[in-house]
């Protein structure tokens, strides 16, 4: 095709594709169903892996919960299946459901450590042989070291790396060969506002999510460029949330109160409706959208300076004194 | 009380930021001060081949005391040694794999008691697999992740201390747009450049009230080295392939004006701020266009 020409449209494409992202705040696309489908969730056992099983489950998705932690891992399993009891009988009263077989969705809990490679790989085939082939996958494991760069064990950075960073390509490897077959399916990255920009203090969680980022935007690119339209990228990237992760961090006091830690549930909620319109990427608060921009335009030193206002730039450095006074306390959970 | 402060804060924050910007851009058009070299160890991990060798040359010719190579294959560390020798510049060289933590403490324990302490430390070491993930190898995966980004973490953890305690040290990456934008084809290389990236960014986020200790990052475009051979871009006239002698110019003049980030060339910051600005099908369209999604079909490396 003639240059010009080419430019010509994919100018227009750009500029359509901008129409439908502006279109998409008046008229709210669709949510996809979810309902009989299988999906995976990584670190299910807690916090925010647990909550997305359960909005999963309340949308009577079969639901794979994958953690290191067993019991954390069967109360969520337990949760689970409460979900899915409360919602039989509301289909049984309904007419249609006399006539429908009914569909009971199932939970499995497997103990994994997604680091590890091979443990990734034969949960995957126990899963393969239980459940079948699996639709969605949430990566959403993921740890922190919790000390100064030059105080932390290398071991902890290796692992952070391993459970944040590496751990994708295994749990990807594993499932992705099938939805390619049947180009069909979602892959679901829980990042970290940190994978956008960063914090003094600590580079290991920042590398790591950073680092997923990159992982995700070149898979996406990927099965783009393959013409795999029917597998789905979402990238889920939460400012600070409320739980137990970051204990002790803290913004500027001043700005604390427009940066508020976000809701676990609420960030959930959001992340649920980007993940079921196949939205690409979605940022809890929006205005962390704003920050990411910021930072590309203004020169490091200006951005230096934005972060000193928000007081971003060391906010880790309590949660860091904090988590070293209780391993002085013998009270971490860095050991895991 | 405190709402007055804030306010006041509030107020005065665009104008903190326009003064850093003119400040940024009065930086550009006038000549800064220099650090001066004389008294400089170098230390270049990668520092046989490529842009490493070039590195080394640029920093001898700039006049740093002692120039040291480190990298695993010993004829072409040896070749860059004599080389930088000849100028009358001291030179070592040592091998040592960066994606070997042991190694790395080990190495830098020798070198410290035979060289000295390392005052600028220059990480250049990587290596690209190149390939999509389905086609990828396990272990050349985990290579990749363990030689661009962890080894990073420990040449850094080996040298940082002594340089906080001196209040005199550089930390120096040699990084790759493809940190801030990725490409398919190159899963390893983006992931662990990314890493490596933000890695970056925090500690010098970190070191910013360390008096004497400053950071580096660059971001070349595609360089004209072995490391990514064959790979075609679809506009070789547009974007041509970067010059490694340049790249190690640069990067040497950012390390003595202690400039905290270099994206080789400028026109890529563009790149940047659509990627930020753009919805991802929008950013897909332009990739196609200017033909990333086919560069690495070419490609040969050598991992
Ligand atoms: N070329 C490009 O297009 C391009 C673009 C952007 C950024 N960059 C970056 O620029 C830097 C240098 O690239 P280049 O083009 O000069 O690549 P290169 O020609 O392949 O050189 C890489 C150097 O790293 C060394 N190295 C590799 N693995 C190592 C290990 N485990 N331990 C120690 N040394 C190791 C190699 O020496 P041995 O094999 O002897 O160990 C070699 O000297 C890299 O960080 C790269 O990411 C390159
Ligand atoms: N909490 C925050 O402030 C915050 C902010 C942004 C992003 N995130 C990200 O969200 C995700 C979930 O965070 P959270 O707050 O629910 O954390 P959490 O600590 O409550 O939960 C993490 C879960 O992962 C499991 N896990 C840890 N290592 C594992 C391994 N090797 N294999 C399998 N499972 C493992 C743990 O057992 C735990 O159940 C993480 O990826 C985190 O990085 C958290």
């Amino acid at each position: 095709m003639n240059i010009v020409a080419e430019l010509f449209v994919v100018t227009f494409k750009i500029m359509w594709s901008l129409v439908l992202a502006g279109a998409k705040w008046f008229v709210r696309p669709r949510e996809k169903s979810v309902g009989g489908q299988v999906c995976v969730v990584t670190g299910a056992g807690s916090g925010l892996g647990r909550l997305f099983a359960l909005e999963f489950a309340r949308r009577r998705a079969t639901l794979v919960l994958w953690d290191i932690n067993k019991e954390g891992n069967e109360e969520t399993a337990d949760m689970v299946r409460e979900i899915y009891r409360k919602l039989s009988p509301s289909e049984e009263s309904s007419g249609i459901a006399q006539e429908l077989p009914l569909f009971q969705p199932k939970v499995y809990a497997y103990v994994c450590d997604v680091s590890k490679r091979e443990s990734v790989y034969s949960t995957a085939e126990k899963v393969r042989r239980d459940v079948g082939n699996i639709d969605m996958l949430i990566n959403n494991a993921g740890v922190v070291s919790g000390h100064h760069l030059l105080e932390c064990p290398d071991e902890l950075i290796e692992r952070t790396m391993m459970v944040n960073c590496h751990a994708h390509f295994w749990t990807t490897k594993a499932f992705l060969p099938a939805m390619l077959e049947l180009n069909h399916g979602h892959i679901v990255t829980v990042a970290s506002s940190l994978g956008l920009f960063t914090t003094a203090g600590v580079e290991d969680y920042c590398a790591s999510k950073f680092g997923a980022i990159g992982f995700h935007e070149s898979l996406s690119h990927e099965l783009k460029a393959a013409d795999k339209d029917g597998i789905k990228m979402t990238l889920v990237c939460p400012f600070l949330v409320d739980t137990d992760m970051f204990k002790g961090c803290k913004i500027r006091k001043e700005m604390a109160p427009f940066f508020p830690p976000l809701k676990p549930e609420y960030c959930v909620q959001q992340a649920m409706r980007a993940i079921l319109t196949d939205q690409p990427m979605i940022c809890t608060p929006r205005v962390m959208y704003m920050v990411t921009f910021m930072k590309t335009v203004l020169p490091f030193d200006a951005t230096v300076c934005m972060y000193r206002f928000i007081g971003a730039d060391k906010c880790m450095y309590p949660f860091l004194a904090q988590r070293k006074e209780s391993t002085n306390n013998n009270e971490s959970k860095t050991g895991i | 009380m405190m709402e007055l402060k804030v306010l006041g804060c509030a107020m005065l924050f665009p104008l903190q930021i326009f003064v850093c910007v003119l400040r940024a851009a009065v930086r550009l058009l006038t000549r800064q001060k220099r650090r001066d070299m004389g008294a400089d160890v170098v230390l270049i991990t990668g520092g046989g081949r490529g842009i490493g060798r070039h590195l080394a040359k640029e920093f001898a010719k700039q006049g740093a005391k002692k120039v040291i190579l480190w990298g695993r294959t010993e004829k072409c560390l040896k070749e860059t040694c004599d080389e930088i020798s000849l100028t009358g510049t001291e030179c070592y060289y040592f091998v040592c794999d960066v994606g070997n933590r042991e190694e790395v403490y080990q190495q830098a324990k020798v070198l410290r008691e035979k060289v000295g302490d390392v005052t600028v430390l220059v990480n250049n070491a990587a290596v690209v697999h190149g390939k999509s993930l389905m086609d990828s190898d396990d272990d050349a995966l985990l290579k990749t992740q363990h030689i661009n980004t962890l080894g990073q973490f420990w040449t850094t953890k080996a040298f940082l201390p002594r340089m906080l305690e001196l209040r005199n040290g550089h930390v120096v990456c040699i990084n790759s747009i493809l940190s801030l934008s990725s490409i398919p084809g190159a899963i390893d290389y983006c992931m662990s450049k990314a890493s490596s990236y933000a890695f970056m960014e925090s500690l010098t986020l970190g070191l910013l009230d360390c008096p004497g200790v400053g950071c580096t990052t660059i971001l070349p475009f595609h360089t004209d080295t072995e490391m990514f051979q064959g790979m075609r871009l679809r506009f070789p006239k547009l974007f041509p392939p970067l010059n490694p002698e340049m790249v190690a110019q640069r990067t040497v003049d950012a390390v003595r004006t202690d400039t905290a980030f270099v994206v080789l060339p400028w026109t890529m910051h563009f790149l940047v701020i659509l990627k930020s600005l753009l919805p991802q099908s929008a950013l897909e369209e332009i990739h196609k266009f200017s033909g990333s999604y086919t560069c690495m079909k070419t490609f040969k490396g050598r991992t």
